[in-house]
């Protein structure tokens, strides 16, 4: 048997034409497999680079209000009101007694006509009453103030807007300025496009985040450590296993759905409140910390345990002076995922009320309020066009809250990293 | 090679007695630690066979035997490191200074202090030289201040031989240190928690040979200290560094007595095919 084989066997010809076209194949495959890769990349790069150019493109406009002069003859209309009584304590409420927005009406109508109070945004008083706050000195004088277009104005100016508003643009020609709106980053939702600002929903986001962090994060750490560490490993916990393992994989309208009846409808919770948006949202990503909760620790060496262990420390103190620092950094990766997702989460809150029209920023945590996405998402169902640029503003400030968040996160987690 | 010397030198107390081959002492003081038919199961397999053993202060108990004897297994017995497998279980009796280390009562957390424990491959902690011996003395409340914390930092450094080595770095990782470093470094660990008892789990077979000659160097200075016991694949190890010496053969305990008795005289076939490498 073994002669037949080895008498059948010829010697292995390397140099011959066979081999060379295996081996002229096995190239060509690995630069086949090359080009589709680096394909791949440019094309992900590609749309990324899209939605960027186009995001920050239009969002851009949304931080800039078109403005047109006015001249507000302030001796006159106040009757000889001094800088002192817009400073300190009381300032505000002596602004409020006087009257402010029919004297800014009044302007108006000197300056651009009866008509002239329709070409401003109905806020626009509000901004002389900022500036007089800053800078209380100009009520002594006459001044000119800049003051935001209407909407539909501002439309027609930036980009094109309504036939009437257009014509509008041209009669008012080289009066027109541009200015940073400020209203956008302090105000929150309203029904007039000049007016609406991020605050409010961006306060919500960040309320609710917390919410999410302070019962995501430990219920999620304490599940990994006592499942990896603790827990024996039987039929039960595989069970718990697999569960939360689905868990993760659970559609986050389903979490919505379970907020509201739960939340709301058992507990009684005040609706539209961050309150039950971060649990909503905690619930969701608990499975998340979880999960890569027990992959960080199972990748703490055994070698340390039994170090720790072989000196006398208690189970308990194995965990928490040596396996928890040693995973912290992978626990914290999880919890970027899965804080991140939180953040950009829309469907679930939709159940639970938050996508109410919310004027005021909450200023607790049972408060109605509303988030980023949600108000996204609110402004791009809009019929004002003015809402549009509005809508690309808010993406990059929610773009740029998941930024910040992801940079504090990598720096903890770098922090807590340990050289070996 | 001033090592081999040291050890062979004739011992003290030369008398083999018939219980030597069970392991059980019948001269001189009451001995640190005993084990009396001692079984060792993991689910269904039986890793350890009925092995009766007594530790002396005074003396290195080394323990040899080709690999997959049982010799690491019943080491971990020492100290109940095998309670971390959840399979294992231990029959028959080990005390500790006339205690039953596996009776209800006994408290794990302490009895791995009072046994300390120094493994295969050198396991400081991810922090500062500083820390690694700190922490012991810590979490038992060994000190009482800062001052008394440095003390016992200082003094277990100084035992495992690598205070001059280490005092200008005491802040520096405990990782960053050379192989042979990190053990003794491990070893100072062990120390500092004032224990009775050190079990060394073949502690230098991932060293090179000098760091290898400073760890035995360190037994010797150990020795009476501190009742120690040495897993070794190294027989020449066991014969340098060990006054007793155990020999464990597929879970049995072969044969047990004076080191130079072992390797110049063995009374058991087996003992003496092993350590002339006719086997093993």
């Amino acid at each position: 048997m073994n002669s037949l084989t080895e008498t059948k066997r010829r010697p292995t010809d390397w140099q011959g034409a066979e081999m060379q076209k295996r081996i002229a194949g096995r190239y060509a495959a690995e630069r086949r497999f090359k080009a589709m890769g680096m394909a791949a990349i440019a094309l992900s790069a590609s749309f990324l680079a899209f939605l960027l150019v186009v995001m920050v493109g239009n969002g851009f406009l949304g931080f800039t209000q078109t403005e047109l002069p006015v001249e507000i003859d302030f001796p006159a209309v106040t009757g000889g009101a001094s800088p002192s009584q817009f400073q300190g304590p009381n300032a505000e409420a002596n602004l409020q007694v006087m009257g402010l927005r029919e004297i800014v009406d009044s302007s108006i109508e000197i300056q651009y006509g009866p008509e002239g109070t329709d070409l401003f945004s109905s806020g626009a008083w509000t901004a002389v009453s900022a500036k007089i706050l800053a800078d209380p000195d100009i009520v002594e004088q006459k001044s000119t103030v800049n003051l935001p277009v209407v909407s539909d104005l501002d439309v027609a100016y930036k980009d094109e807007g309504n036939p009437e508003a257009e014509a509008k643009v041209s009669e008012l020609s080289g009066q027109f300025s541009t200015g940073f709106n400020w209203n956008f980053l302090s105000n929150s939702d309203a029904t007039d496009p000049m007016q609406v600002g991020i605050w409010g929903a961006f306060k919500g986001s960040l309320i609710t985040m917390i919410v999410t962090l302070m019962l995501a994060f430990p219920v999620g750490v304490l599940a990994a450590l006592y499942l990896e560490e603790y827990a024996p490993k039987n039929r039960l916990t595989d069970l718990i296993e697999v569960s939360i393992n689905n868990l993760a994989a659970v559609p986050s309208i389903i979490f919505g759905l379970l907020g509201l009846a739960v939340f709301l409808n058992f507990f009684g919770m005040p609706r539209s409140g961050a309150l039950v948006g971060g649990l909503t949202l905690a619930l969701m990503t608990m499975p998340v910390i979880v999960i890569s909760g027990r992959n960080a620790v199972k990748s703490v060496p055994p070698s340390i345990r039994e170090a720790a262990l072989g000196i006398g420390a208690s189970p308990l103190q194995v965990v928490f002076h040596h396996v928890l620092p040693l995973a912290l950094p992978g626990i914290l990766t999880g919890t970027i995922i899965g804080m991140a997702r939180a953040l950009g989460e829309t469907a679930p809150l939709l159940m639970i009320g938050m996508r109410a029209f919310i004027a005021t920023p909450p200023s607790g945590i049972t408060d109605p309020a509303t988030v980023l996405p949600v108000q996204i998402f609110l402004w791009s169902d809009e019929v004002d066009r003015g809402f549009v640029e509005k809508t690309s503003a808010a993406i990059i400030v929610l773009l740029l809250f998941l930024l910040i968040m992801n940079a504090l996160a990598i720096y903890l987690r770098n922090r807590f990293e340990t050289r070996w | 090679m001033h090592d081999d010397q040291k050890t062979l030198e004739p011992n003290e107390s030369v008398h083999m007695t018939d219980s030597a081959t069970t392991g059980v002492n019948t001269e001189g003081g009451p001995p640190k630690m005993t084990a009396r038919h001692v079984d060792v199961f993991y689910g269904d397999k039986q890793a350890i066979n009925d092995v009766s053993i007594d530790v002396n202060m005074d003396s290195v108990t080394a323990f040899i035997g080709p690999s997959g004897c049982g010799k690491s297994t019943f080491l971990r017995c020492m100290n109940r490191m095998n309670d971390t497998i959840p399979i294992a279980r231990v029959t028959g009796d080990i005390t500790l200074e006339g205690e039953d280390i596996y009776a209800p009562k006994m408290d794990v957390v302490q009895l791995r202090a009072r046994v300390g424990m120094v493994f295969q491959k050198p396991n400081p902690f991810p922090k500062s030289i500083y820390d690694n011996i700190a922490y012991g003395p810590r979490i038992h409340g060994l000190a009482t201040g800062k001052e008394e914390l440095d003390e016992i930092v200082e003094s277990s450094l100084q035992r495992a031989g690598l205070w001059g080595e280490v005092k200008d770095r005491l802040q520096d990782s405990g990782t960053a240190l050379s192989g042979g470093q990190q053990q003794r470094l491990c070893i100072a660990r062990a120390i500092a928690v004032d224990p009775e008892v050190i079990l060394m789990d073949e502690p230098c077979s991932a060293l090179d040979p000098i760091a290898t000659a400073k760890i035995e160097e360190l037994i010797h200075e150990l020795r009476g200290k501190y009742a120690i016991v040495i897993v070794t694949h190294n027989m020449q190890q066991a014969a340098r560094v060990s006054q007793k010496t155990a020999f464990f053969h597929l879970g049995t305990l072969v044969e047990y007595g004076e080191t130079t008795d072992i390797f110049t005289n063995p009374r058991e076939e087996k003992t003496r095919d092993y350590i002339t490498g006719r086997y093993g």
